[in-house]
């Protein structure tokens, strides 16, 4: 029986060890551009398109920030959780797409992502008709 | 493998070609100028054979190039325009030819340098040296290398005489359409500058404002109420640097003086327009005896002679507010469009024009700038 074209599947993406702690990939579902990352063994998956302007978020930095805090107190952390646009730096959690300074308007989608013994795995909402994975420059 | 570039289609049906009045080049290193630079200037900027290793980074120890005291924390300019061989953003011509014009439909794209100019630079000798330095490397690397770019030339603004001198030696050139002149803390309306504006009228070059001086040399304004604490205080305060040298320039009547020359403010946003001209308009009205070379309204100086670079464009509540906002202050032959690639401050599409009506698209997009610039 052939999968139903709108039900959510999970998608091979590459053997494990393409993906090692510190680099990612671009994936190209169909018209969606998705970046997979593994962060310290942690693997993040999330629309490569900033909700500002556009802009590829597989060139932004991964990073921590300065968490809110009292006036005139520095108060760094969430480290290397954050995804930070290449342009503007719009900052957003990897792990559930929200925005850090407008955390109830905007956010990105995210994806599951998860590993079995040999491969790295990604779910998508429905059968793609052409995926595809790049590297970064 | 390359990444896929999400690619931002332009609206062809809305948008033919652009002017883009703000493209940052970028020098790798200082060692660029010295083909151009007088050997005694080398020896007081430590570059070519007089670099000075070990003392580079002691207090007072070596010449420091005249950079912003304000950082941001973050990237200043735009990780997604690192050139392919990982060089600084905007330091390759052929790349941002590719990166931005192409994607843009740029027509003409305006170089203001981004490494800086040193005009506020309290050593002027060193600021005349390198101003004609950087002018040259910009034209043989820049202008020179594709026909869409265009520059404005760098000048030691705090030497008027200066000034002038390299106006009439390099103010001629084809590629070079505007005067870089940079705010000192001598306000623009004062008469110290008018042998400038003097020879851009006859040259038809408009003077160019852009931030970069503010913060960085000592003869630099620190934004009417003294320095602020951090980045975002700072770069949020420029705007406010523009209307200021609006209010002067009126008030000073060099616009009465000098009807054709065109001021372009570049990276000082816009939409605070309206009060400058509903309050110099007010003030006027009661108090034209103070200033009786002012002969019609200030707003109709400022709508004839005063031209906006688009970018950083406010973004209001409602994205039509901002074209409500223009249309009040009766604006749409004053803006000129402007990236500011590869700023982090810049816009990604021209799409971010989604909500402006056609006409005023085509005038921000090209004939305003066509018409402001010596093109
Ligand atoms: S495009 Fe991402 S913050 Fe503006």
């Amino acid at each position: 029986m052939s999968t139903p074209l709108l039900a959510p599947v999970m998608v091979r993406v590459c053997p494990v060890d393409e993906l090692p702690p510190g680099r990612r990939l671009l994936i190209e579902a169909d018209r969606l551009q998705i970046v997979i990352t593994n962060v310290d063994g942690r693997l993040y998956a999330f629309r490569n398109v900033c909700p500002h302007q556009g802009a590829p978020l597989m060139c932004g930095p991964i990073t921590g920030t300065m968490v809110a805090s009292v006036p005139h107190q520095y108060e760094y952390g969430c480290d290397n959780e954050i995804v930070r646009c290449p342009l503007h730096g719009w900052e957003f959690h990897m792990a559930t797409g929200k925005s850090v300074a407008q955390r109830d308007t905007v956010s990105i989608k995210t994806y599951p992502v998860e590993t079995n013994e040999e491969h790295i795995l990604i779910q998508l909402p429905r059968q793609p008709e052409s995926f595809a994975v790049h590297t970064a420059r | 493998m390359a990444i896929v570039d999400p690619q931002v289609p332009v609206d062809r049906e809305t948008v033919t070609d652009i002017i883009d009045c703000d493209v940052h080049p970028y020098l790798n290193s200082l060692e660029e100028l010295t083909p151009y630079m007088d050997e005694s200037i080398q020896r007081l900027m430590n570059i070519g054979r007089f670099e000075k290793k070990m003392l580079k980074n002691m207090n007072a120890g070596a010449f420091d190039f005249p950079k912003s005291r304000y950082n941001n924390p973050n990237y200043v300019l735009r990780l997604d325009a690192v050139t392919p061989d990982g060089g600084v953003p905007g330091s390759d011509p052929e790349f941002l030819t590719q990166d931005l014009f192409d994607r843009f439909h740029t027509k003409y794209g305006i170089l203001n340098v981004g490494h800086g100019s040193m005009s506020a630079y309290h050593n002027v000798d060193m600021a005349i040296s390198y101003s004609s330095a950087c002018n040259d490397w910009l034209y043989d690397t820049w202008v020179e290398s594709d026909p869409r770019y265009k520059m404005t030339m760098v000048v030691p603004t705090l030497d008027p005489t200066a000034t002038v001198r390299e106006i009439e030696r390099v103010g001629q050139k084809s590629g070079i359409v505007g005067i870089n002149l940079q705010n000192v803390n001598i306000p623009l309306g004062n008469r110290f500058f008018w042998p400038v504006y003097q020879i851009a009228e006859e040259y038809g070059l408009p003077i160019v404002l852009h931030p970069d001086a503010e913060g960085s040399g000592e003869y630099a304004p620190t934004q009417s109420v003294g320095p602020a604490s951090t980045y975002t205080e700072w770069h949020t305060t420029l705007s406010l640097v523009a209307q200021r040298q609006i209010m002067s320039l009126v008030c000073e009547g060099v616009l009465e003086k000098f009807p054709k020359l065109k001021f372009v403010f570049v990276e000082y946003g816009f939409a605070w327009l309206p009060s400058v001209m509903w309050r110099l308009d007010k003030n006027w009205k009661g108090l034209r005896d103070e200033i009786p070379w002012v002969k019609m309204l200030p707003s109709d100086y400022i709508r004839r002679n005063i031209r906006l670079g688009t970018q950083p464009m406010e973004e209001s509540f409602h994205p039509k507010d901002i074209v409500s906002l223009v249309q009040m202050a009766k604006a749409e032959d004053m803006l000129v469009f402007a990236s500011d690639y590869p700023h982090w401050d810049g816009e990604y599409s021209p799409k971010v024009f989604a909500a402006f009506p056609d006409d005023m698209k085509r005038k921000i997009f090209y004939d305003n700038a066509s018409q402001a610039y010596r093109l």
